[in-house]
Formats: structure tokens, C-alpha cells, sequence
């Protein structure tokens, strides 16, 4: 479980990027974040892998808690959390798979473990073919689906994806989509920021709406503002 | 697997940085060579030095006109010293030996009477044989009534021993000079080496890397540039001594010379290259995302 409870973050001298948020995510729920850009998804998601720590108000992630953690802890908690970008965060000059292995290798597995394991999860994302080439010549779309392979290596409770379709089209974005909803088929909680209702707007999983660093209330969901917010949130 | 990423990394640093890497490792391989050839050079002035001093004797010459008896007297007088070790006599018979010894003639063939005078060989205690001491006693010696002269081979021991200090003086101040530029390089390739890799430290920061597989790469890095720069100097030493060797066939350099050499360097070399990366790497590490 995921819970934020009055939670405000200020970077620097910039205050409110979040503002006292509320929030209970369920294990095993595919949870979408929706909102346009600079409303504070990323924020909120950075929160979860706590790359950063609430300014007031404390986020508890499984059984660590952002009030009270050692540096050693939350390297702990990253490698029970896999996370997925918009810019996928590949290291470019490795090969697709050392950088699926990486979480693995920082593990400390074993090489054999590590041969068998990398090649499934690539299998599994459909770019076995492709394990011996380097990131930086994968497509866009190849690059997310090795980052979501990376991702899923240690087998988390917990999928963090920040607007990962952000710089695909549309056939790779389904593609992610439907890679993620696998995985969260299997029992993972997927949880994914997106300012692309175009491409989540037939999906049945928990809506998040956010404006300005605050979470709109439910009952505001499908109401007229929550129509500009579709509107802000697609530019398309 | 870890190790071998870290080896991966480790290599892969060095290749990416090889400009750099190539100067740090010179200016280690010289360091290491002006390091331990001046310890050789001293340590050899050093024990040629004592080995003179303990060989060194001061003659003190009576007048020619005194009879044995009153030397005898000077020789009491000068027992009061307790800076002497011993005090041999020579009389002016042993004189005329040791005269036919060393010209292969009889003094008293040439002249018709022995104009040698008695005299005393002096060996003062080992912590007494410093010029500053030799002058005074010298000068004290030879306010003494019925002393002649006093000598002493002062005259090379000093020019040995300014030259042991100026060697050492000179030599520690390239020393010096040599340490901060190799400190400095070895930093600047981490510091290079952590800013190019600033987006996988990122990456590997958020799968949760913890320190060690951080900075490991960056710290081997800076050992292995001392281990090379050691193993050159090393070698260029070994070709010096066997050149050395091969010229003045009075120097021999043993085996055990070698094996010394190759620890001394080697240990430096690795030691400093790993200190400084160490002490250096997380200091890069934390400037970069500082900003974050
Ligand atoms: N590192 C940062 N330093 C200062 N302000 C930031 C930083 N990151 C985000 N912000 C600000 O915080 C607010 C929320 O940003 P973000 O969480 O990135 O929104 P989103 O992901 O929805 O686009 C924005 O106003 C943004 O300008
Ligand atoms: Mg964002």
C-alpha cells in the first residue's frame, strides 16, 4: 500500500509544487494520473521512490515511511519499485541487455541467474532479438519497452510509470499500454501519470486528477472543469 | 557479477578519459622513479658518509722537540675528554714505520736523523664525529702547550655531507612539486571520469545503487592509473640500475635490489592512486546532483 497523507512539497523557493495531498493506492490497482503538465504528477510520483521527501506530511510506501528513512533504506525501497520514464533513462552506450541486467548486477545475483532471468524479460517484452545491440540504437518505442523489461527484473510490488507514452506515437503508446496492463495483470500495482486521455479515455482503472499541485475531489470528475482539464491534458 | 561490472566500468572509465589517464600515469611513473631514486642516492651518501666518519681519525702533532715523557703528560691531558673512544700513541720510531710502509724508504736513509715528531691517532665517539664538534676540539687540542697541529680529513666529509643535503633538499622540493601535480591529475581524471558519467550514476541512483557500486569503478580507477604509473617505474629503474651496474663495475645491484624496487613502486603507486580517488569520488559524486 501507498499512502500520502498531508503531503506538501516546495522545491527550493518555488513553494507548492504539492499541495497537503490525501491519498490511499490499493495493492494490485492499475491507478492512472492525470492532469496537465507541470500539476504536479511528477512530483507526486518522485514522492514514491523517494527521490525526494515531503517538505510537510509523510508518505508511506510498503513498510518504509518517508518520516524517518536512511539513505540505505530507500535504496532498498527503489530496488522493491521499478520505474519507467519519458525519456526511459537507458544507459545509452550499454547494450539492451546490461541494461535490463543492471538492476540485477546492483542486486548482487549471481551471472548465471542473471543470463537466464534478463532473457525472459526480454522475451517477455519482445526484444530477445535485440539483447546484444546498444540502447542508443533502439527506436523510441524498442528503448521503453527494454526500460519496462528493466523495470519488471526484480519483480516489484509496484510500477511506477511517469507519462511513458510521452514521446511515442500512437501504435507504440497502445503498446506500453498494453505491456503495462499485462503486468498488472500478473498481480503488479501499476500506477501511471499521463496527460494522454486520448490513449487511457476506454480504460476501466482508477482516475487521479490533478491541477495545480492538488487533487481534484471525485465527484468533480466528470464535470465541466474536469472537461478542460481532458481538454489541457490533450492538446491534440 | 558485481565485480565484474565494476571491473567493466573501471576499464571503461579509463579508456574514455585515456588522454588524461596517460598524463597522470606519467607524472606517477616520475614521482615514483625521483621518489625512490632519491631514497637510493641518499641512503648510498648516507652510509658512505658514516663509513667515513667512523673511519675518520684526528692526528694530533706534537713539537718535534718533545721528549716521550711530556707527551705523556698531553697524552693524560687529553684522556680528561670523555668524547674520545681511544686514543692510540705513536711514537716517533712507529712514525718511521709507517713512513717506510707507505714511500718504501727509510726516513732516516734520506735525512740523517728522524724529524718526525710523536704524535696521537684520535678516534672520538660516533655521536662526537660531526664537523661542528671536530673544529672545536681541534682548536681546544691545539691550545694545548706542546701541540703542533691537529687534522683531520674535514675537508671531504663536509663536501659529502653538503652534497647529501643538497640532494635532499633539492629532491624533496621536486618531490613536493611532483606530489601536488599527482594529486591533482589523479582528481581531475575522477573528476572527468564522474561528470561523464553523471547520467548513469543518475540511473543507477534510482534502481537503487548503494555507494560502494557507485564510487567503486572511480576509486580502481585512480589505484589502477598508480599501478601502472608504478610498474613503469619499476621498469625504468631496474633499466637505470642495470646501466648503472654495466658502467661502473664496482656497483652490482642484486636480485633482492629488483624485488625491492618492484614492491616499493608498486605499493606507492597503488596506495596513492587509490587514496586519492577515495578521498576525492564521493565529493564529485555529490556535486553533481547537488543541484537536483
Ligand atoms: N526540480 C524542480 N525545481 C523547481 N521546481 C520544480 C522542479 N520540478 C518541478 N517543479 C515545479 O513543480 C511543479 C510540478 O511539477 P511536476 O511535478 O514536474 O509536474 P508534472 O509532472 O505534472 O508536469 C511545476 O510548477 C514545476 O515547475
Ligand atoms: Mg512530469
Amino acid at each position: 500500500m501507498i499512502q500520502f497523507s498531508q503531503v506538501t512539497v516546495n522545491y527550493g523557493y518555488v513553494p507548492g509544487a504539492l499541495k497537503d495531498i490525501n491519498l490511499q493506492l490499493r495493492d494490485g490497482d492499475f491507478t492512472l494520473l492525470i492532469g496537465p503538465t507541470g500539476s504536479g504528477k511528477s512530483t507526486l510520483l518522485r514522492l514514491i521512490y523517494m527521490d525526494i521527501l515531503p517538505s510537510s506530511g509523510t508518505v508511506t510506501v510498503d513498510k518504509w515511511s518517508s518520516y524517518r528513512i536512511s539513505p540505505r533504506q530507500i535504496n532498498v525501497l527503489r530496488r522493491n519499485i521499478g520505474v519507467v520514464f519519458q525519456d526511459f533513462k537507458l544507459i545509452e552506450n550499454m547494450s539492451v541487455f546490461d541494461n535490463v541486467a543492471l538492476p540485477l548486477v546492483i542486486e548482487g545475483y549471481r551471472r548465471k541467474y542473471i543470463i537466464r532471468l534478463v532473457r525472459l524479460l526480454l522475451d517477455e517484452v519482445n526484444m530477445l532479438q535485440s539483447e546484444r545491440q546498444q540502447a542508443s540504437t533502439l527506436s523510441l518505442g524498442e528503448k521503453q519497452r527494454v526500460a519496462i523489461a528493466r523495470a519488471m527484473a526484480k519483480n516489484p510490488f509496484v510500477i511506477i510509470a511517469d507519462e511513458p507514452t510521452g514521446n511515442l506515437d500512437r501504435e507504440a503508446s497502445r503498446n506500453v499500454l498494453s505491456l503495462l496492463e499485462r503486468i498488472h495483470q500478473n498481480g503488479t500495482s501499476v500506477i501511471m501519470a499521463t496527460h494522454d486521455y486520448e490513449l487511457i479515455k476506454d480504460t476501466p482503472y482508477r482516475r487521479i486528477y490533478m491541477e495545480n499541485g492538488q487533487i481534484l475531489p471525485p465527484d468533480r470528475t466528470f464535470s465541466p472543469l474536469n472537461q478542460r482539464i481532458n481538454l489541457l491534458a490533450d492538446p491534440q | 557479477m558485481k565485480f565484474f561490472f565494476i571491473l567493466r566500468q573501471t576499464f571503461n572509465n579509463l579508456w574514455r578519459e585515456r588522454t588524461p589517464v596517460v598524463a597522470t600515469v606519467l607524472t606517477i611513473c616520475i614521482a615514483l622513479t625521483i621518489l625512490i631514486a632519491l631514497f637510493e642516492v641518499s641512503w648510498t651518501l648516507y652510509s658512505q658518509l658514516s663509513d667515513l666518519k667512523s673511519n675518520l681519525v684526528i692526528e694530533v702533532y706534537l713539537d718535534p722537540a718533545l721528549s716521550e715523557k711530556q707527551a705523556g703528560t698531553i697524552q693524560k691531558q687529553l684522556e680528561q675528554y670523555n668524547t674520545i673512544e681511544r686514543i692510540r700513541f705513536i711514537s716517533k720510531e712507529t712514525a718511521a714505520d709507517i713512513f717506510r710502509e707507505e714511500f718504501g724508504e727509510n726516513i732516516t736513509d734520506i735525512l740523517d736523523e728522524n724529524p718526525l715528531p710523536i704524535s696521537f691517532e684520535i678516534r672520538l665517539l660516533p655521536e662526537y664525529n660531526h664537523p661542528g664538534y671536530m673544529s672545536l676540539f681541534k682548536k681546544q687540542v691545539e691550545s694545548i702547550s706542546g701541540v703542533d697541529e691537529v687534522h683531520y680529513r674535514h675537508a671531504v666529509i663536509e663536501k659529502l655531507e653538503q652534497l647529501t643535503e643538497a640532494i635532499m633538499v633539492s629532491g624533496i622540493f621536486v618531490l613536493i612539486i611532483l606530489v601536488f601535480a599527482m594529486n591533482l591529475l589523479i582528481r581531475n581524471t575522477i573528476k572527468l571520469s564522474v561528470y561523464a558519467k553523471r547520467r548513469q550514476i543518475e540511473i543507477m541512483k534510482i534502481l537503487g545503487a548503494g555507494n560502494m557500486l557507485i564510487r567503486m569503478p572511480f576509486i580502481l580507477e585512480g589505484a589502477f592509473e598508480g599501478l601502472i604509473g608504478g610498474i613503469l617505474s619499476a621498469t625504468g629503474l631496474i633499466v637505470m640500475h642495470k646501466f648503472i651496474a654495466s658502467s661502473f663495475s664496482l656497483v652490482t645491484f642484486s636480485l633482492h635490489t629488483y624485488k625491492l624496487i618492484w614492491v616499493y613502486t608498486l605499493s606507492l603507486g597503488i596506495l596513492i592512486g587509490l587514496l586519492t580517488s577515495a578521498g576525492s569520488v564521493g565529493k564529485f559524486v555529490n556535486k553533481i546532483f547537488s543541484k537536483k
